[in-house]
């Protein structure tokens, strides 16, 4: 438990410091806090529950847009902000951008869980590939649907609110980051204590043995609905915090980016190992680490050798990071492991 | 409890990964001045984003061989940083902010479509950053109020709108009706409201209205709607894929349509990729070799022509072209500006006013270009099957005349 502490209390230290130890790498850094948020959250459905999702990314879509337009449509007419060669321009004063920022990201984490309620009730009848196959169109079509919609900018994007002229030029950066930064604990700490209560265990009877845990008498639907909300309400957030940062918003590049974000969440979760507490944290890590630097250093061929990682991944890391830690120290993940009958079992293989 | 060492083990080893990383490069080294770039060289815009590089590498080469840029009496050097951005706005403003922040750069040249500078501007402009563009013509980015965004082409909206009001002429003063389909994307939406407003003015009605998802193959659709409607004017606008995709597709439904407008011909090089099927097409253009304008560095456009053949292997297109002439203004900001200033670089920036074998450069209080008018030109076939763009208007350039009507297919 000791130890537990030290390190929290290391990675929150390290958290508070990084942008004013590495005041240049403060987009990366937050980018990474936003990555894990989406992995751990992409976890609780895939990981835990067992239902490969593409789909996560629509709440992640549909947060971003849903903080901007708040923001905007607290103070300002949002039709006349986004549209197309608009001539007028509007400015938020800082406590506006603030206040509309806050409201926003509410609202980008509630309404993403509505739908995911609602859309889950019909769908997560749906197990296996058909499930992954009908959640890959959600991010697709989402992404068309709001391509199309004039009062979100439609194809010409949606520029976010400039952030307003308060403290250093480093502010934007700072304050991006420490809401990620906070939005990551939240998660994390959130995610930490579901695991460990009943629900957790229901997910996991879902993923192994759905029928079994039906006939158990668990009601799988409303856990998996349930399960589902959680996801999305923070993925919600990300997506709230991303479109802040990014300061525009395109609808297929940026939004519901299913070709990146979205099979990224998944890949990121399935690096660390999913099904765990800190796979997906290490997991995103590592893939943000190592997409910076090949982005550094293969310039050109990044995606090249973004591919090669994914094949070493499912050939010598099928289980993640961490699957691959457990079986190599099992006894470091608190397993008791009785040599002779280890023995036994290798030699009757 | 050893996992719990192994995590930390990483975290420190991510802090050692980050702090080596650290390398800053000034603006300007020994005696050279360092602009940073974000280009598309994936993604869907590779193709335009590799012209947009040419066209800067081609400039940087030729001003530096031509005695580099003197600012207070020393002679500098231009060199570029570039980046990947992968055509996504996303990783552009992540770029734009890594240029600035982590490789020092105190100046940008633009990445590659409208989408992209929307992402890059505001980062640019919070850091006081002087950048020109030559590639996001969207006329949005000039209404943002930016202070140090400036683009040295004629914004979107004005793309197509001579094709129209051409039309209506041709039409005896009458309104037309106009079919389109268009990108959802930044600088194609804005050709589309160009359009809108042209209508408008004219009193032309759209009968189709179409938009066409990113990443353009196919567009059957929209083409049987227009066999079905006949309209008078077909206007297609979707980069480099949507011309391609419009010309194939058309040729291969036997689409007949009087007048068919579009924009980057040339950058798909329709001429030489679908020959006589791509014959008659209008195009819209920021630039074509044959205008009559001129500067010390490339002569004219005839020549710059040639030069960029002979080092690229390809002609180039408009796109190449105005980036070329993103650096020529540059090099005439930093010398009227005496400095490396960011503050006056951007005041001599406002202040230009000169011609460059690309066209005149004067920018407008958004940061547009408001001296150079777009071209038309459609592509024109001999009998041998050879293709050529040729300018129809304005009259002033006009080195053929416009055919209007396009034939039938069944009389080609």
């Amino acid at each position: 438990m000791n130890k537990n502490i030290i390190l929290y209390a290391a990675i929150l230290i390290f958290g508070v410091a990084a942008p004013f130890v590495f005041p240049a790498f403060k987009v990366q850094l937050s980018i990474l806090c936003i990555l894990i948020i989406l992995a751990i959250t992409w976890n609780v459905q895939g990981g835990e529950m067992g239902y490969n999702t593409f789909g996560n990314i629509l709440f992640y879509g549909l947060g971003m847009y849903l903080c901007a337009s708040v923001q905007v449509g607290m103070f300002f007419p949002l039709a006349e902000w986004t549209e197309g060669g608009g001539e007028k321009t509007f400015v938020h004063t800082p406590a506006q951008f603030f206040q509309g920022f806050a409201v926003g990201l509410a609202v980008a984490a509630i309404v993403p869980a509505i739908v995911a309620g609602l859309i889950g009730y019909s769908i997560l009848g749906l197990r296996g590939h058909y499930f992954a196959i009908c959640t890959l169109g959600l991010g697709v079509a989402a992404g068309e649907i709001s391509g199309g919609i004039e009062i979100i900018g439609a194809g010409q994007g949606f520029t976010t609110p400039p952030f307003p002229k308060v403290g250093s030029l480093e502010a934007r950066g700072e304050f991006f980051y420490f809401c990620s930064f906070a939005v990551l604990i939240f998660t994390f700490l959130a995610v930490k204590a579901i695991y460990s209560t009943r629900f957790k265990l229901v997910l996991n009877a879902i993923r192994d043995n759905e029928d079994k845990a039906e006939a158990m008498g668990i009601q799988t639907m409303k856990y998996k609905i349930i399960g589902w909300m959680i996801s999305a309400f923070f993925c919600g957030l990300a997506g709230g915090i991303m479109g802040g940062l990014v300061g525009y918003i395109d609808s297929t590049d940026v939004a519901f980016d299913g070709r990146e974000m979205g099979v990224f969440m998944v890949l990121m979760a399935i690096l660390g190992g999913k099904g765990t507490l800190w796979g997906p944290v290490i997991g995103a890590t590592v893939f943000h680490i190592f997409k910076e630097g090949f982005w550094t250093f293969f310039l050109g061929w990044q995606y090249v050798a973004l591919g090669v990682l994914i094949v070493v991944i499912v050939i010598y890391f099928p289980e993640g990071i961490m699957g691959w830690l457990r079986e190599k120290y099992p006894e470091r993940f608190g397993e008791v492991v009785d040599e002779a009958d280890r023995k036994a079992q290798v030699e009757l293989k | 409890m050893k996992i719990k060492n192994i995590i930390i083990t990483f975290v420190s080893a991510i802090a050692i990964l980050f702090s080596t990383s650290v390398v800053s490069l000034a603006k300007v080294v020994g005696d050279k001045i360092i602009l940073g770039a974000a280009i598309s060289l994936t993604g869907k815009y590779s193709s335009n984003g590799v012209h947009t590089q040419n066209g800067y590498n081609m400039a940087v080469d030729r001003i530096n061989s031509m005695g580099g840029v003197k600012v207070g009496g020393k002679t500098y050097m231009f060199d570029i940083i570039y980046y990947d951005d992968e055509s996504n706005p996303k990783r552009a403003a992540q770029l734009a902010e890594r240029l600035i922040s982590q490789d020092g750069v105190e100046f940008m040249l633009g990445p590659y479509s409208s989408g992209l500078t929307k992402a890059i501007a505001p980062v640019t402009e919070k850091y006081g950053v002087p950048m020109v563009e030559a590639n996001g013509a969207s006329r949005s980015l000039f209404t943002k109020g930016y202070k140090y965004l400036f683009a040295v082409l004629a914004p979107a909206n004005l793309y197509l709108d001579v094709a129209i009001r051409t039309a209506v002429e041709l039409n005896g003063g009458k309104g037309v009706r106009i079919a389109q389909a268009f990108e959802q994307d930044a600088f194609s939406q804005d050709v589309r409201l160009g359009i809108l407003d042209a209508a408008k003015e004219t009193g032309s009605k759209i009968i189709i209205d179409d938009k066409l998802p990113k990443e353009l193959n196919d567009m059957a659709a929209t083409l049987a709607k227009v066999k079905a409607t006949k309209p008078d004017v077909l206007v297609v606008s979707g980069h480099t894929k949507g011309a391609l995709t419009a010309i194939r597709q058309i040729a291969e439904m036997k689409v007949d349509v009087p007048m068919l407008a579009m924009t980057h011909c040339d950058a798909a090089k329709l001429s030489k990729q679908h020959g006589a099927n791509s014959q008659y097409a209008l195009c819209a253009s920021q630039w074509h070799k044959t205008l009559t304008y001129k500067d010390d560095f490339f002569t004219d456009g005839m020549t710059y022509d040639a030069d960029f053949t002979k080092e690229f292997g390809y002609a180039p297109p408009y796109q190449a072209a105005e980036s070329s002439a993103a650096l020529l203004v540059f090099k005439d900001a930093f010398e009227r500006a005496g400095s490396f200033d960011q503050k006056k670089v951007r005041d001599a920036l406002a202040a230009t006013n000169m011609q460059t074998f690309y066209g005149n450069i004067k920018f407008a209080e958004g940061g547009q270009n408001v001296d150079k008018p777009m071209v038309l030109f459609q592509v024109m076939c001999d009998d041998a099957g050879k293709c050529e763009n040729k300018v129809v208007a304005p009259l002033k350039w006009a080195s053929a005349e416009l055919i209007h009507p396009i034939p039938k297919w069944s009389d080609r």
